[in-house]
Protein backbone atom coordinates (compact mmCIF):
# COMPACT_ATOMS: atom_id res chain seq x y z
CA UNK A 1 0.00 0.00 0.00
CA UNK A 2 3.04 2.51 1.12
CA UNK A 3 4.83 1.84 -2.27
CA UNK A 4 1.42 2.07 -4.10
CA UNK A 5 0.72 5.35 -2.68
CA UNK A 6 4.17 6.68 -3.26
CA UNK A 7 4.18 5.89 -6.99
CA UNK A 8 0.86 7.96 -7.19
CA UNK A 9 2.46 10.61 -5.35
CA UNK A 10 5.40 10.16 -7.48
CA UNK A 11 3.40 9.81 -10.81
CA UNK A 12 1.18 13.14 -9.89
CA UNK A 13 4.58 15.10 -9.75
CA UNK A 14 5.59 13.67 -13.06
CA UNK A 15 2.44 14.98 -14.59
CA UNK A 16 1.86 17.75 -12.88
CA UNK A 17 5.64 18.71 -13.89
CA UNK A 18 4.78 17.73 -17.40
CA UNK A 19 2.19 20.17 -17.48
CA UNK A 20 3.97 23.32 -15.70
CA UNK A 21 4.23 25.95 -17.86
CA UNK A 22 7.53 27.36 -18.72
CA UNK A 23 8.58 31.34 -17.94
CA UNK A 24 11.21 33.02 -19.56
CA UNK A 25 12.15 36.32 -17.65
CA UNK A 26 14.12 39.31 -17.48
CA UNK A 27 14.97 42.65 -15.54
CA UNK A 28 17.42 44.24 -17.89
CA UNK A 29 15.46 44.04 -21.59
CA UNK A 30 15.94 47.36 -24.00
CA UNK A 31 13.68 49.40 -25.28
CA UNK A 32 14.31 52.56 -27.94
CA UNK A 33 12.17 55.08 -29.13
CA UNK A 34 12.45 57.53 -31.86
CA UNK A 35 10.76 59.94 -33.79
CA UNK A 36 10.61 59.40 -37.29
CA UNK A 37 10.99 63.23 -38.40
CA UNK A 38 13.61 64.26 -35.94
CA UNK A 39 16.59 62.21 -35.24
CA UNK A 40 17.90 63.70 -32.05
CA UNK A 41 13.95 62.59 -30.65
CA UNK A 42 15.39 59.42 -29.47
CA UNK A 43 15.86 57.30 -25.77
CA UNK A 44 17.20 53.73 -24.76
CA UNK A 45 15.58 52.30 -21.42
CA UNK A 46 18.22 49.15 -20.39
CA UNK A 47 15.91 48.34 -17.49
CA UNK A 48 12.59 47.00 -19.03
CA UNK A 49 11.35 43.80 -16.89
CA UNK A 50 9.50 41.15 -19.44
CA UNK A 51 7.92 37.80 -18.88
CA UNK A 52 6.99 35.71 -21.74
CA UNK A 53 5.13 32.37 -20.71
CA UNK A 54 5.61 29.30 -23.27
CA UNK A 55 1.34 29.65 -23.08
CA UNK A 56 2.14 32.91 -24.87
CA UNK A 57 1.25 35.03 -22.44
CA UNK A 58 3.26 38.20 -22.38
CA UNK A 59 4.41 41.23 -19.87
CA UNK A 60 6.66 43.77 -20.41
CA UNK A 61 6.77 47.00 -17.58
CA UNK A 62 9.15 49.88 -18.26
CA UNK A 63 9.89 52.96 -15.98
CA UNK A 64 9.33 56.38 -17.79
CA UNK A 65 12.22 58.19 -15.78
CA UNK A 66 14.56 55.35 -17.42
CA UNK A 67 14.47 56.78 -20.75
CA UNK A 68 17.77 58.19 -21.12
CA UNK A 69 17.99 60.87 -23.96
CA UNK A 70 21.25 62.19 -26.02
CA UNK A 71 20.47 65.91 -24.26
CA UNK A 72 19.42 66.29 -20.95
CA UNK A 73 16.92 69.03 -21.31
CA UNK A 74 14.76 67.00 -23.87
CA UNK A 75 14.79 64.52 -21.43
CA UNK A 76 13.71 67.05 -18.82
CA UNK A 77 10.68 68.27 -21.19
CA UNK A 78 9.62 64.41 -21.75
CA UNK A 79 9.41 63.52 -17.90
CA UNK A 80 7.84 66.99 -17.34
CA UNK A 81 5.85 67.96 -19.88
CA UNK A 82 5.20 65.12 -22.10
CA UNK A 83 4.33 62.10 -20.20
CA UNK A 84 4.31 63.50 -16.71
CA UNK A 85 6.62 60.46 -15.03
CA UNK A 86 5.85 61.68 -11.56
CA UNK A 87 2.49 61.23 -12.06
CA UNK A 88 2.81 58.17 -14.10
CA UNK A 89 5.80 56.61 -13.24
CA UNK A 90 5.34 53.37 -15.36
CA UNK A 91 3.74 52.03 -18.58
CA UNK A 92 2.85 48.38 -19.15
CA UNK A 93 2.27 46.08 -21.28
CA UNK A 94 -0.01 42.86 -20.52
CA UNK A 95 -0.84 40.64 -24.25
CA UNK A 96 -0.46 37.48 -25.69
CA UNK A 97 0.69 35.99 -29.16
CA UNK A 98 -2.29 35.43 -30.98
CA UNK A 99 -0.10 32.55 -33.45
CA UNK A 100 1.46 30.50 -30.71
CA UNK A 101 0.83 27.23 -32.45
CA UNK A 102 3.55 28.51 -34.57
CA UNK A 103 6.24 28.82 -32.10
CA UNK A 104 8.08 25.90 -30.43
CA UNK A 105 10.09 27.20 -27.30
CA UNK A 106 11.69 23.83 -26.81
CA UNK A 107 13.13 23.80 -30.67
CA UNK A 108 15.92 26.51 -31.40
CA UNK A 109 14.68 28.68 -34.60
CA UNK A 110 13.17 31.96 -35.28
CA UNK A 111 9.39 32.33 -35.30
CA UNK A 112 7.27 35.42 -36.79
CA UNK A 113 4.59 36.21 -34.12
CA UNK A 114 1.85 38.48 -33.59
CA UNK A 115 1.00 40.05 -30.34
CA UNK A 116 -1.83 41.64 -29.28
CA UNK A 117 -2.27 43.09 -25.71
CA UNK A 118 -3.04 45.94 -23.82
CA UNK A 119 -0.22 48.56 -23.38
CA UNK A 120 -1.09 51.38 -20.36
CA UNK A 121 1.22 54.64 -20.39
CA UNK A 122 0.00 58.35 -18.92
CA UNK A 123 -2.91 57.04 -17.33
CA UNK A 124 -4.37 55.63 -20.53
CA UNK A 125 -4.81 51.85 -21.58
CA UNK A 126 -5.21 51.49 -25.34
CA UNK A 127 -5.17 48.14 -27.53
CA UNK A 128 -1.88 47.80 -29.64
CA UNK A 129 -0.85 44.73 -32.16
CA UNK A 130 2.94 44.40 -32.91
CA UNK A 131 4.60 42.09 -35.03
CA UNK A 132 7.96 40.93 -34.22
CA UNK A 133 9.93 38.11 -33.99
CA UNK A 134 11.38 35.41 -31.06
CA UNK A 135 14.10 33.66 -31.78
CA UNK A 136 15.46 30.44 -29.60
CA UNK A 137 19.35 30.01 -28.93
CA UNK A 138 20.00 27.51 -27.45
CA UNK A 139 16.88 27.54 -25.69
CA UNK A 140 16.57 30.88 -24.15
CA UNK A 141 14.12 33.61 -26.33
CA UNK A 142 15.48 36.84 -27.91
CA UNK A 143 12.17 39.06 -28.77
CA UNK A 144 12.95 41.75 -31.63
CA UNK A 145 9.82 44.12 -32.06
CA UNK A 146 8.76 47.10 -33.79
CA UNK A 147 5.71 49.23 -33.82
CA UNK A 148 4.01 52.86 -33.67
CA UNK A 149 2.46 54.46 -31.19
CA UNK A 150 0.52 57.66 -32.05
CA UNK A 151 0.80 60.85 -29.10
CA UNK A 152 -3.21 61.56 -29.26
CA UNK A 153 -3.92 58.34 -28.20
CA UNK A 154 -1.96 58.44 -24.73
CA UNK A 155 -3.13 62.09 -24.29
CA UNK A 156 0.99 62.91 -24.96
CA UNK A 157 0.45 66.80 -26.10
CA UNK A 158 3.74 66.67 -27.62
CA UNK A 159 2.39 68.63 -31.15
CA UNK A 160 5.90 70.36 -31.48
CA UNK A 161 7.71 67.69 -31.32
CA UNK A 162 6.34 64.79 -32.80
CA UNK A 163 3.05 62.96 -33.09
CA UNK A 164 3.95 59.46 -33.53
CA UNK A 165 6.88 57.55 -32.36
CA UNK A 166 8.49 53.90 -33.83
CA UNK A 167 9.15 51.64 -30.54
CA UNK A 168 12.15 49.11 -30.85
CA UNK A 169 11.70 46.08 -28.18
CA UNK A 170 14.93 43.68 -28.09
CA UNK A 171 15.15 41.28 -25.02
CA UNK A 172 16.99 38.35 -24.19
CA UNK A 173 15.32 36.12 -21.95
CA UNK A 174 17.01 33.96 -18.98
CA UNK B 1 16.45 97.33 -36.59
CA UNK B 2 19.73 95.75 -37.16
CA UNK B 3 21.23 95.97 -33.32
CA UNK B 4 17.49 94.09 -32.51
CA UNK B 5 18.39 91.44 -35.45
CA UNK B 6 21.83 90.93 -34.26
CA UNK B 7 20.50 91.06 -30.41
CA UNK B 8 17.65 88.45 -31.33
CA UNK B 9 19.82 86.01 -33.42
CA UNK B 10 22.31 85.98 -30.52
CA UNK B 11 19.58 85.43 -27.40
CA UNK B 12 18.19 82.61 -30.10
CA UNK B 13 21.97 81.14 -30.06
CA UNK B 14 22.69 81.15 -26.88
CA UNK B 15 18.99 79.69 -25.94
CA UNK B 16 19.59 76.66 -28.91
CA UNK B 17 23.36 76.39 -27.32
CA UNK B 18 22.11 76.00 -23.84
CA UNK B 19 19.32 73.00 -25.24
CA UNK B 20 22.24 71.40 -26.45
CA UNK B 21 24.77 71.44 -23.93
CA UNK B 22 23.05 71.71 -20.57
CA UNK B 23 24.67 68.34 -19.32
CA UNK B 24 23.13 65.37 -17.82
CA UNK B 25 22.93 64.93 -14.34
CA UNK B 26 26.21 64.04 -11.99
CA UNK B 27 24.66 61.94 -9.10
CA UNK B 28 28.83 61.18 -8.13
CA UNK B 29 28.20 65.08 -7.08
CA UNK B 30 25.22 64.83 -4.88
CA UNK B 31 24.27 64.07 -1.60
CA UNK B 32 22.65 60.70 -1.80
CA UNK B 33 19.46 59.97 0.74
CA UNK B 34 20.91 56.97 2.81
CA UNK B 35 18.88 53.78 3.70
CA UNK B 36 19.22 49.95 3.09
CA UNK B 37 18.07 48.35 -0.26
CA UNK B 38 15.54 46.36 2.35
CA UNK B 39 14.11 49.59 3.90
CA UNK B 40 13.63 50.83 0.00
CA UNK B 41 11.53 47.95 -1.32
CA UNK B 42 9.66 47.78 2.06
CA UNK B 43 8.75 51.67 1.15
CA UNK B 44 7.52 50.90 -2.19
CA UNK B 45 5.64 47.64 -1.18
CA UNK B 46 3.73 49.10 1.30
CA UNK B 47 2.90 52.19 -0.23
CA UNK B 48 3.87 53.21 -4.05
CA UNK B 49 2.57 56.40 -4.26
CA UNK B 50 4.48 57.47 -0.68
CA UNK B 51 7.33 55.89 -1.99
CA UNK B 52 7.23 57.57 -5.14
CA UNK B 53 6.65 60.71 -4.20
CA UNK B 54 9.87 60.19 -0.98
CA UNK B 55 12.74 58.75 -3.62
CA UNK B 56 11.56 58.63 -7.37
CA UNK B 57 14.25 60.76 -9.68
CA UNK B 58 16.31 61.20 -5.78
CA UNK B 59 20.02 60.73 -5.35
CA UNK B 60 19.99 57.86 -3.00
CA UNK B 61 23.41 55.83 -1.40
CA UNK B 62 21.87 51.83 -0.62
CA UNK B 63 23.62 49.46 1.17
CA UNK B 64 22.31 45.76 0.57
CA UNK B 65 24.06 42.87 -0.16
CA UNK B 66 25.13 41.45 -3.68
CA UNK B 67 22.58 38.59 -5.44
CA UNK B 68 24.26 38.75 -8.72
CA UNK B 69 26.55 40.84 -10.98
CA UNK B 70 25.61 40.75 -14.45
CA UNK B 71 25.77 43.03 -17.66
CA UNK B 72 22.70 44.49 -19.80
CA UNK B 73 22.29 44.53 -23.29
CA UNK B 74 24.34 46.82 -23.94
CA UNK B 75 27.49 46.15 -21.47
CA UNK B 76 27.04 47.80 -18.49
CA UNK B 77 27.48 46.19 -15.26
CA UNK B 78 24.01 45.58 -13.24
CA UNK B 79 24.43 44.18 -9.55
CA UNK B 80 20.72 43.14 -8.10
CA UNK B 81 20.60 43.52 -4.33
CA UNK B 82 19.18 40.88 -2.17
CA UNK B 83 15.68 42.01 -0.37
CA UNK B 84 14.02 39.54 1.80
CA UNK B 85 12.03 38.57 -0.99
CA UNK B 86 13.72 35.51 -3.27
CA UNK B 87 11.89 37.36 -6.21
CA UNK B 88 12.27 41.05 -5.81
CA UNK B 89 15.62 42.26 -5.92
CA UNK B 90 17.19 46.42 -6.13
CA UNK B 91 18.30 46.81 -10.09
CA UNK B 92 21.11 49.12 -10.02
CA UNK B 93 23.03 49.87 -13.47
CA UNK B 94 26.36 51.35 -13.14
CA UNK B 95 27.83 54.05 -14.77
CA UNK B 96 31.15 53.82 -13.76
CA UNK B 97 32.19 50.22 -13.73
CA UNK B 98 32.47 49.02 -9.76
CA UNK B 99 35.48 46.22 -10.12
CA UNK B 100 35.11 43.34 -9.68
CA UNK B 101 31.90 42.43 -7.33
CA UNK B 102 30.72 39.09 -6.12
CA UNK B 103 27.52 37.67 -4.93
CA UNK B 104 26.91 37.74 -0.90
CA UNK B 105 29.26 41.08 -0.48
CA UNK B 106 27.52 43.82 1.17
CA UNK B 107 28.26 47.18 -0.94
CA UNK B 108 27.15 50.71 -0.52
CA UNK B 109 26.00 52.61 -3.92
CA UNK B 110 24.82 55.67 -5.05
CA UNK B 111 22.17 56.33 -7.76
CA UNK B 112 19.21 57.66 -9.34
CA UNK B 113 15.84 55.80 -8.15
CA UNK B 114 13.49 55.19 -11.49
CA UNK B 115 10.97 53.94 -9.59
CA UNK B 116 9.24 50.10 -8.94
CA UNK B 117 8.05 47.62 -10.65
CA UNK B 118 5.38 44.91 -9.07
CA UNK B 119 7.11 41.92 -8.38
CA UNK B 120 10.47 42.54 -9.94
CA UNK B 121 12.52 45.12 -8.81
CA UNK B 122 13.18 48.87 -7.73
CA UNK B 123 15.10 50.33 -10.26
CA UNK B 124 18.39 52.86 -9.52
CA UNK B 125 20.42 53.92 -12.82
CA UNK B 126 23.43 56.20 -13.20
CA UNK B 127 25.20 53.68 -10.35
CA UNK B 128 28.36 54.48 -8.77
CA UNK B 129 30.14 51.97 -6.10
CA UNK B 130 30.96 54.02 -2.62
CA UNK B 131 32.54 51.20 -0.94
CA UNK B 132 32.70 47.52 -0.22
CA UNK B 133 31.54 46.42 3.26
Amino acid sequence: MKVFLSLLIASLFIVSNADAQKIFATRNGKIVFSAPTDDDVKAVNNEVTSRIADNGQVTFSLLIKGFRFKYAEMQEHFNDQYLESNKFPRADFKGNIVNLKEVNFTKDGSYKVIVKGDLTMHGITKSITANGKIDIKAGKPVVTCEFEVSMKDFNVDAAKVTSKVTVEVSCQYQ
Amino acid sequence: MLAFTVVGIITGGIIVYRIYTKPHRDVTREQGVQLSAQSLYDAFKTNETAANAKYLNKAIELNGEVAEVTTNQDGNTVVNIKTNDLMFVINCTFKIQPGELKAGQNITFKGICTGYIPDFNVVINEGVLVKIN
